[in-house]
């Protein structure tokens, strides 16, 4: 295995193991902890597939802002940090046909992963893809970078409203 | 990548091509602006959308035959597109007009400001869904439809069932578009491209691993099912439609599943038509997965589920909820047999499902305004106590039934006609069954109203002139479309054709 093969597969360990602390912990402290090191494990494979900028903007947007307003936002909330999140108090039946359906996905994704013949689009030459993706980003993406834009203001509306005092 | 001059005329042409949904944008900021600056003022945003909705109408009315791609083939403008955006736009005119007239809202919330500016971003959200063409796009146009309708949902913040819709509807909505969202992703990986012209060509030089492309389309078609609430993706449907003022009930009834059809229906053809035999009326589909079949199942279960447990509910909300999951399988079962003939009754269908469906809303927000209730018991004797109310809710339950001489049964007329053309006599039958079902719980709601508490001396139901205006302006065409329906159904047969690309 070569260098970049052993990087991935610890990157995927680092995202899989602390994805886990993140849902099963029970205490919310330890979950918002455990999510800095899955952004961090992410922004590493963008690092792999040569998407440096996604990488650099993964870093500083999930956890230099909402990762650490997260964090901010259940320090400032003292009664959750005490509270134990109950995650266990459903029906044995709800699980097991979550479980079962769980595992069906799963064996399904993982024999279409193994088996498929992707689409391999031929190496570009990688340099300054933080120009190429604003160049893209204003012509032929403009839409789409037009309609996130109206998007994030719905969600700006959406959220103050929510959080005004009645 | 383009010279400049060449983008510039091409992002020209683009822009000219995109005046409704951009006059929706426009109405959107005004009305946030509006809002902010004239805190007193009770329906300020209110007038600014129904005035938005008004200069988009023209623009679209402009639109009309038209038939091209924008924004690098991004965007599609075509009959079909141009149509559901009509029963989006009407739809949505008529559930600010419903909003007036509903007292839960100014009640119990603190203000509208933020109501109408939120349907005025949703219904942009559907108009991007219903022309887009690109996967990116449709993701993004289902969330900004999702978003505003998941805080219009719990808009009423002091009631607590509207709050517990509003967070279900979240949960639910983020799950479904993360699957979607993965499904994306794979078919991405599949293909190559994110276009769906570009997909369809692909599919037809390539063969690709079926497994993977089912499983790609099915978790797609998770996204879409929740917008159209079709089952096994209907969870959130009956507590959310109970919760949600019954404005934005009605809206996520008709708009949101409107487009979810639109974009299913555009989704299904575009990707999968084989262009190569000529004659696309009746598509052939690439590639060897039968997705009749897969959608006909949809139906089946949306149909039968919707049906069935409607009969138990005490509700008049959540039998509507209940009967809109099952409108949306009949819908489906015309969708299954993937040819024009189909699509043209889903659009006849939704045409004549608006007028009713927001009729029925309405008359239940009319009566939950003096009753201050939706239970059906409640419904005792309201025949005698409010006669007009009475009398419009019977038509449009008879409507939704589908009996003769209402619109309804136009709609289901041409869905199963379009079914027996296609062959599918096991699923026609199936819906005659169903349709058999749902005159029990319709006829419940009926019942209540004319033939239990016939003596009741309790006060007559009060209500203005004006909303009484507003009812037959749902009530007529109701009537009319049942008789008079060939203009509707020759516009709808005229926009069946979805535009293929180049």
């Amino acid at each position: 295995m070569d260098l970049v093969g052993l990087a991935f597969y610890f990157l995927a360990a680092l995202i899989v193991i602390s994805a886990a602390i993140v849902v099963f912990s029970k205490n919310i402290m330890y979950s918002a902890f455990s999510l800095m090191f899955t952004f961090f494990g992410v922004a590493g494979l963008y690092v792999l597939l040569n998407a440096d900028f996604l990488a650099v903007t993964q870093i500083m947007v999930y956890i230099g802002g909402i990762l650490v307003l997260i964090i901010f936002g259940v320090m400032l909330t003292t009664r959750i940090t005490g509270v134990d999140v109950k995650s266990n108090s459903l029906g044995k039946i709800q699980v097991g046909i979550a479980g079962l359906l769980s595992t069906i996905i799963a064996i399904s994704l993982i024999v279409v992963f193994s088996s498929t013949k992707w689409f391999l689009s031929e190496p570009k030459v990688s340099g300054d893809s933080t120009k190429l993706i604003g160049n893209e980003l204003l012509t032929n993406y403009l839409l789409a970078f037009e309609a996130a834009s109206v998007l994030l203001l719905i969600a700006i509306i959406g959220a103050a409203f929510i959080a005004r005092r009645k | 990548m383009l010279g400049l001059d060449q983008f510039i005329a091409e992002l020209n042409k683009s822009i000219s091509m995109f005046l409704p949904e951009t006059a929706l944008v426009i109405a959107f900021l005004v009305a946030l602006l509006l809002d902010l600056m004239f805190k007193k003022s009770k329906n300020l945003t209110g007038y600014t959308a129904l005035i938005g909705f008004l200069v988009t109408g023209y623009f679209l009315f402009k639109q009309m035959n038209m038939q091209s791609t924008a924004f690098s083939n991004m965007f599609v403008i075509d009959q079909f597109g141009i149509f559901m955006k009509w029963v989006i736009l009407l739809s949505s005119i008529g559930v600010v007009l419903i909003s007036f007239f509903t007292n839960e809202l100014y009640e119990k919330a603190k203000g509208v400001g933020e109501y109408f500016t939120l349907i005025i971003g949703m219904a942009f959200g559907m108009f991007l869904l219903v022309g887009s063409s690109n996967l990116i796009i449709i993701y993004l146009a289902i969330e900004t439809m999702s978003l505003s309708s998941y805080v219009l949902a719990g808009y009423t913040k002091e009631v607590k069932r509207a709050s517990e819709a509003s967070l279900k509807y979240v949960i639910f909505g983020a799950v479904s578009s993360g699957i979607m969202i993965y499904g994306i992703s794979i078919l991405f990986g599949l293909t190559g491209s994110l276009n769906l012209f570009e997909i369809n060509r692909f599919l037809a030089a390539n063969p690709v691993n079926n497994f993977a492309l089912f499983l790609s389309v099915i978790m797609i078609l998770s996204g879409f099912g929740y917008k159209i609430s079709a089952v096994p993706f209907h969870f959130w449907t009956p507590d959310v439609y109970e919760g949600a003022p019954v404005p934005i009930t009605a809206y996520l009834s008709v708009a949101s599943k409107a487009a979810g059809f639109a974009i299913l229906l555009r989704f299904f053809k575009v990707t999968f038509l084989d262009s190569v035999p000529g004659n696309d009326s009746v598509w052939t589909l690439l590639g060897s997965i039968d997705w009749h079949f897969v959608i006909a199942i949809l139906a089946v279960l949306s149909m039968t589920l919707g049906n069935l447990v409607a009969l138990w509910q005490t509700n008049v909300k959540r039998i509507l909820a209940y009967s809109s999951i099952a409108h949306a399988g009949y819908m489906l079962m015309a969708v299954s047999t993937m040819d024009d003939a189909g699509v043209a009754s889903v659009l006849i269908y939704f045409f004549m499902y608006m007028v009713m469906n927001l009729g029925a809303f309405y008359v239940v927000a009319l009566i939950a305004n003096n009753i201050g209730s939706e239970e059906i018991d409640d419904y005792n004797g309201l025949g005698y106590r409010a006669p007009i109310l009475g009398i419009c809710m019977t038509l449009f339950l008879i409507s939704l039934t589908g009996l003769p001489p209402t619109a309804g049964f136009i709609g289901k007329l041409y869905v199963f006609s379009a079914v027996v053309k296609a062959g599918y006599i096991w699923l026609a039958v199936v819906g005659v069954i169903n349709s058999v079902i749902s005159l029990f719980y319709y006829v419940k709601i009926f019942r209540n109203m004319y033939l239990n508490d016939v003596d009741s001396n309790k006060s007559k139901l009060t209500y203005s002139p004006a909303s009484i205006v507003l009812l037959f302006v749902f009530a007529i065409p109701t009537l009319y479309l049942g008789i008079f329906f060939n203009d509707i159904v020759k516009w709808a047969s005229y926009s069946a054709n979805i535009f293929m690309g180049k």
